[in-house]
């Protein structure tokens, strides 16, 4: 007997949560686009997607971020402070990539120095996975030894029953437990069985990759100028990224007033290592691309011991030159062999 | 989006209030501050982590936030000195900055130099130009224990006489017999005046010829003289343990989490920004 989830108590459990003040958010269509969202009721969801367009990292991490606000009169600099939106939260619907890819950032933003802006959020957050029954050619978790269902950074796990009309829930967490116990009458016992999660193949061999990655001599193959040619450095894949975590902080307004935020920023951009003299130690685009895979599958896990990579494929399926990860680690793991 | 008013404690972004106190012209462009903390506790938190080497963010608000060392040495810490070329929006508007003003300091962040490392030793250090503010911090930090010291030798160039910087002390040390400063300007730099050597970095070095025996080297200057002078170091026989350099990047956080400053594996922000010269030679130089 599993502690079942039938869809048709959805929207009983959505307002049995909003009622306990939490606020619920899943996968919607916005504007053509799908992304994480707030929902009123069960129907808005849309639960059939692969995943969704956008990554869940904007819900922790939004793309422009108001920190500071000042007010300068003379002798005197006052500074506000914004602190993110309190309140707990539900986050229904989620993939485990998506899942994953936030507990692959916790170590960076708390590295020494604590972001409070990603912590809060992260300590008021309940991610409610649901296990994937499809995916498409652009997955890629498997490759990245993360799965489907791999429970890295949820709270809850669900598996989608054969017949669809409900979910096995499994508790991962005691943040998920006590996120459930508020709806635990609503949950059935039953013997439903659960769907297959779907079987994702795996494209590259990220061990023998990582090997490739940290042999210096590999740090100027012309490999990378080769894979990098048609790079237009739009950035959208980093923006896509779930772990794609760099910043920039900017002053909005004048001498007087004015708000400093953090926004988003790519390692794909010219400006972004731009010294002011003029040098820029990534000048070129293949720099920049290396840097970017580098940095995610050499110096990212020889500092946090994983790779900054959850496999959701976004970088492939949106990018707008038909580039992205899948490619450049299939192709380095031809080289390592 | 709630406004709330809280304090510093807990936002890792938030800088502080420093008041300019002092400013000096240096060079053409070059100018030093100096600024005192307006909040004691701040203050207090700074005397109790600055050491020399560590680097900061200088800002004013409504432009933003520039990286540069903190060019003052840890054994001076009522204040902060910092000397900046006014080349981008934070820097000319800090340059247009009158004593009395209020601009923001966020650190001090990033390792340091391991100056009791030092003790017993024979000192030499080696700027150009705008690299001396970096390179006085540690001169500074020895120079006010001095005893514990052995020879000290000063290698300092500049494009011209007039992009020298720190006038007023290289004039001090030039006095001190305890301190042996070698200047030099290029090719072209010199005034009909000019008493000192003409010549590169690396050249006036060799001449120099300092002794690489019981000797600690600090480096600072540009790329393309580092990266010669480090030819000419090991000429001289010094091994790439016992030469020290910083390295600046472009930064934004300071706290490893922006991503930009990275060289290879290596956060300037965290790891850095002081290195020996051995560390460095691992790095790929592609990505200096």
């Amino acid at each position: 007997m599993t502690k079942i989830l039938f869809t048709d108590k959805l929207d009983n459990c959505i307002e049995r949560w909003k009622s306990a003040g939490r606020t619920v958010i899943g996968p919607v269509q916005k504007n053509n686009i799908s992304t994480y969202d707030t929902v009123k009721s069960a129907s808005e969801l849309d639960l059939n997607l692969v995943l969704p367009d956008r990554s869940i990292k904007e819900l922790f991490f939004p793309q422009s971020e108001p920190m500071l606000r000042y007010t300068i009169k003379k002798e005197a600099i006052n500074t506000s402070e914004f602190l993110p939106p309190s309140g707990q939260r539900i986050i229904f619907g989620a993939r485990a990539c998506d899942a994953s890819g936030l507990a692959i950032d916790d170590p960076l933003f708390g590295w020494d120095y604590k972001d409070e802006y990603w912590f809060q959020r992260r300590n008021e957050s309940v991610i409610v996975t649901i296990a994937c029954t499809k995916a498409d050619d652009f997955c890629m978790c498997t490759s990245l030894k993360l799965a489907p269902d791999s429970p890295k950074g949820s709270d809850i796990m669900l598996r989608p029953l054969e017949n669809k009309k409900g979910w096995q829930v499994e508790e991962l967490t005691e943040r998920g437990r006590e996120a459930f116990k508020t709806i635990a009458d609503l949950l059935q016992e039953s013997n439903e069985a659960a769907a297959p999660t779907i079987t994702v193949p795996e494209k590259f061999d990220s061990t023998a990759c990582a090997e490739w990655l940290k042999k210096p001599e590999n740090f100027e193959s012309k490999f990378w100028k080769e894979i990098s040619l048609r790079c237009i450095g739009c950035g959208s894949c980093t923006y896509l990224c779930p772990t794609c975590h760099c910043f920039d902080i900017q002053d909005e307004g004048d001498t007087y007033n004015g708000i400093r935020r953090k926004n988003w920023d790519s390692c794909s951009f010219a400006l972004f290592t731009m010294h002011t003299s003029g040098h820029n130690p990534r000048s070129t685009q293949s720099a920049r691309w290396r840097q970017r895979i580098m940095h995610k599958f050499n110096y990212f896990p020889g500092k946090f011991s994983a790779n900054s990579c959850s496999g959701c494929g976004r970088c492939t399926r949106q990018c707008p030159v038909d580039m992205g990860i899948t490619e450049t680690l299939q192709e380095i793991s031809k080289l390592s062999q | 989006m709630t406004e709330n008013i809280q304090n510093a404690a807990q936002n890792i972004y938030k800088p502080a209030i420093m008041k300019i106190v002092a400013r000096h012209d240096e060079a053409p462009g070059v100018r030093t501050m100096r600024l005192e903390f307006q909040d004691p506790a701040e203050h207090d938190q700074f005397k109790a982590t600055y050491r020399t080497g560590m680097f900061g963010l200088y800002g004013i608000y409504g432009e933003g936030e520039s990286t540069f060392c903190v060019a003052s040495p840890e054994t001076r810490k009522d204040y902060i000195e910092c000397t900046f070329r006014q080349s981008g929006r934070v820097t000319s508007t800090l340059a247009r900055s009158d004593i009395g003003d209020l601009v923001t300091f966020r650190g001090p962040y990033g390792n340091r130099f391991p100056i009791e490392e030092f003790y017993g030793k024979n000192l030499l250090f080696i700027a150009g130009g705008i690299a001396l503010p970096p390179t006085r911090s540690v001169i500074w930090s020895c120079l006010d224990q001095r005893e514990k010291f052995g020879k000290v030798t000063i290698v300092y160039g500049a494009r011209t006489v007039a992009d020298l910087v720190y006038k007023h002390e290289l004039e001090e040390w030039l006095q001190r017999d305890d301190v042996d400063l070698v200047l030099a300007v290029d090719p072209g730099g010199e005034s009909p005046d000019w008493k000192h050597r003409v010549g590169f970095v690396p050249t006036v070095l060799e001449e120099a010829a300092p002794s690489p025996d019981n000797c600690i080297a600090v480096l600072c200057g540009p790329p393309i003289m580092i990266k010669f002078t480090l030819i000419s170091l090991k000429k001289l026989g010094f091994d790439e343990t016992n030469v020290y350099t910083t390295l600046e990047n472009r930064m934004k956080c300071g706290l490893g989490k922006c991503g930009r400053c990275n060289v290879g594996s290596i956060y300037v922000c965290k790891e850095g920004p002081v290195f020996t010269a051995a560390e460095v030679s691992r790095m790929p130089a592609a990505d200096l």
